[in-house]
């Protein structure tokens, strides 16, 4: 259907434990240079797929090809041309950036020049200093870098920008664009919305184990049929509202006592609720409208928030 | 090759760069080694007061006198009257009592035409029997010489002694092999158990496996890290006993360091064990302290095993301690070769093969 080799190839992936089936059975294909994401409320099964494409938990059935080698059975030549970022992993803190990129690199047959790995990731003023000195953007860079000492062709990134100040977080981004354009192929996981909006060419959104969509941001948020959301609370609570009345009106959805009505026009819904709100002496505050998102899409599809609060 | 080169390089720089764990690990060795040395370490432990009440005094009790005083071995305290020696006695601050009753010029005067003897009392306090016995022996040679003396008595059978080691040892050469001993089973055992479960808890270990290191490559450096180390820390303990108490290694370097090599590797696969059960790096601590607190007490480290209780003997000699404190006291105090300490090899051997196959199948990446 299309010209793009597929550099990863999921079949039938299933991980169980005990009774409990985190990953249930998924299949996708991963185009070689895009961005994949792989989006997924807590618990939806990202990180435990993800560790098992990278050779960190053994499938209980199905297999992946990555690179052109079978994970159950090539996994170490799968290693060669990996590189991992794993969530909530630290190293060793008393040896140095420049140190810890020589130690990982000795662990491969190949590798690139770590100097300027080094000024890749912006990190030629720490080259000396320890890391547990370094703030956490800098770790995670460092940790990127780790996962890039042997010039693999796939990275896998599992929420990398989690935990970050916004400052740390768009020069995650810019590394993370400067490595797709060097040609690299790019699967991470993340919570954030807009992370995925910018990065990410086609995106996978998990739920219970399963994958239940599969599109490029802009596809995914047009499939939702809906151009507008508006959100308002109500001043005095009233629970005899029949929101679905208001013209216009796709789709409601409560979030504690804020209400967000989905509409194609946005003119319409809003004139016919502030009637009815007129109507019935009921007082809207906080009243806002925006375009859907990702997070409206993602609302949409598994009724859960990406990061509950 | 080359991540085994710097794994163990990154290990060494890592043990260097946690200088408190450094300090602390070599610091309590010596500590302990100085402190128990310095009191317990010259002499055979026992020391002797004996009171003398001289009630004759005349010249013959002054010659008894000048003679006790000689013997190195014994303090002499002179006594006013029967009651106060007899207190000082019960109150164990001298542990013999002897009288030199009126009379004893006169008596001994007499002595060449009597058979009988003359006596003299001697008190001693049935609680502190071990010293009691010692002094005993003391005071018993002495008036044997003095009325061998005065008989002009010529042996005709003498004893010539020779000790078998021909050595002269005293409590800090017992002690100084012993802690060594101790050295390499808290800092392996304990040391690794800690390390790698604190690894495993932070995912460094998880990470590694993520790359294509080999497990063995890993657990190569970690051993290979960890002998450098404790090689070292063993000569500085060395250092210090020879500087400080005059002690030293009189049988072969070579079998020394053999046995701090297998010991160290002993005591890492007890180690990778803990580190395997442990669920938590918090509960790594306890489960080492459980293991390696009764070896430090029934090993051999401190005190003689021969000293433990018959019921305790069986548990004892298969501790690997045991083995480990006694193979480097024989190295060190009496010489004896490699060859010659085939047994506690073999054990130290068992321990270590049985430990790393247990540890292959109990061990966790994550």
């Amino acid at each position: 259907m299309d010209s793009h080799e597929e550099i990863i190839q999921v079949m039938n992936l299933v991980k169980k434990y005990g009774d409990f089936s985190a990953v249930k059975g998924i299949e996708f294909q991963v185009h070689k240079g895009e961005v994949f994401g792989l989006l997924g409320p807590n618990g939806a099964g990202k990180t435990t797929a993800l560790e098992m494409l990278v050779g960190l938990r053994k499938p209980d059935q199905g297999t992946a090809i990555i690179g052109g080698f079978d994970i159950t059975r090539e996994i170490k030549k799968v290693k060669e041309v990996i590189g991992v970022q794993l969530q909530s992993t630290s190293i060793f803190d008393l040896l140095t950036v420049e140190e810890i990129l020589h130690l990982y690199a000795s662990f491969y047959p190949k590798q690139v020049s770590i100097s300027s790995l080094i000024e890749e990731m912006q990190l030629a003023d720490k080259r000396k200093s320890r890391i547990k000195s370094l703030s956490g953007g800098q770790k995670q860079r460092l940790a990127i870098a780790l996962a890039l000492v042997h010039d693999p062709w796939i990275i896998f990134l599992d929420e990398p920008t989690t935990g970050l100040d916004p400052q740390a977080r768009r020069m995650l981004w810019d590394i993370i664009l400067l490595l797709k354009k060097k040609g690299k192929t790019i699967v991470l996981t993340t919570h954030y919305m807009d992370e995925a909006h910018v990065l990410c060419d086609r995106i996978a959104i998990m739920n219970q184990g399963e994958l239940i969509a599969l599109d490029t941001p802009s596809r995914l948020v047009k499939n939702l049929q809906s151009d507008s959301a508006v959100e308002f609370r109500f001043e005095n609570e009233s629970n005899e509202v029949e929101l679905h009345e208001v013209e216009g009106v796709k789709q409601v959805r409560k979030q504690k006592d804020v209400y967000v009505l989905y509409t194609d026009d946005l003119q319409i819904t809003l004139t016919s609720l502030i009637q009815m709100a007129a109507d019935r002496q009921l007082k809207l505050a906080d009243l806002q409208t925006r375009t859907a998102t990702l997070e409206d899409v993602f609302i949409h599809m598994t009724g859960r928030r990406l990061r509950e609060e | 090759m080359r991540a085994y080169w710097q794994l163990t390089l990154s290990q060494l720089r890592i043990f260097l760069r946690n200088r408190q764990v450094l300090f602390w690990t070599l610091a309590f060795p010596i500590f302990l080694m100085v402190i128990m040395g310095s009191f317990l370490g010259n002499g055979n432990g026992i020391s002797l007061s004996i009171g003398v009440v001289d009630l004759d005094q005349s010249f013959q009790s002054d010659e008894f006198l000048t003679t006790l005083m000689k013997n190195k071995a014994i303090d002499v305290q002179l006594e006013k009257s029967k009651n106060t020696a007899l207190n000082k006695l019960k109150k164990d601050n001298v542990q013999l009592v002897v009288i030199i009753p009126k009379g004893y010029d006169a008596g001994l005067s007499e002595i060449q035409a009597k058979t009988t003897p003359y006596k003299l009392p001697v008190y001693f306090n049935e609680t502190n029997i071990t010293a009691s016995q010692v002094g005993l022996q003391i005071v018993n040679n002495i008036i044997d010489g003095i009325s061998k003396d005065k008989v002009g008595y010529q042996p005709l059978v003498a004893m010539d002694v020779k000790g078998v080691e021909t050595l002269n040892l005293k409590y800090i050469d017992f002690l100084v092999p012993g802690i060594v001993a101790m050295m390499i089973m808290s800092n392996n055992m304990n040391g690794v158990a800690g390390q790698i479960a604190a690894w495993r808890e932070r995912g460094i270990l998880r990470r590694m496996q993520g790359t294509t290191l080999k497990a063995s490559t890993f657990i190569a450096a970690q051993i290979t890290a960890r002998l450098v180390l404790n090689g070292i820390q063993a000569l500085i303990v060395l250092g210090v006993a020879n500087l400080i108490f005059g002690v030293e290694v009189r049988g072969s370097w070579v079998t020394l360091i053999s046995f701090v090599i297998l010991g160290t590797l002993a005591f890492m696969a007890i180690g990778f064990i803990i580190a395997g059960i442990a669920k938590t790096p918090e509960s790594a601590a306890p489960i080492a302290g459980f293991l390696s607190f009764p070896m430090l007490f029934l090993g051999g480290v401190f005190f003689p095993i021969k000293d433990m209780p018959e019921f305790l003997q069986p548990i004892v000699q298969i501790l690997p301690i045991a083995h480990l404190s006694h193979a480097l006291r024989e190295t060190m105090n009496v010489g004896a070769s490699f060859l010659s300490l085939g047994t506690e090899a073999l054990i130290l051997g068992g321990w270590l093969v049985g430990a790393f196959i247990i540890a292959s199948y109990t061990f966790k990446w994550e």
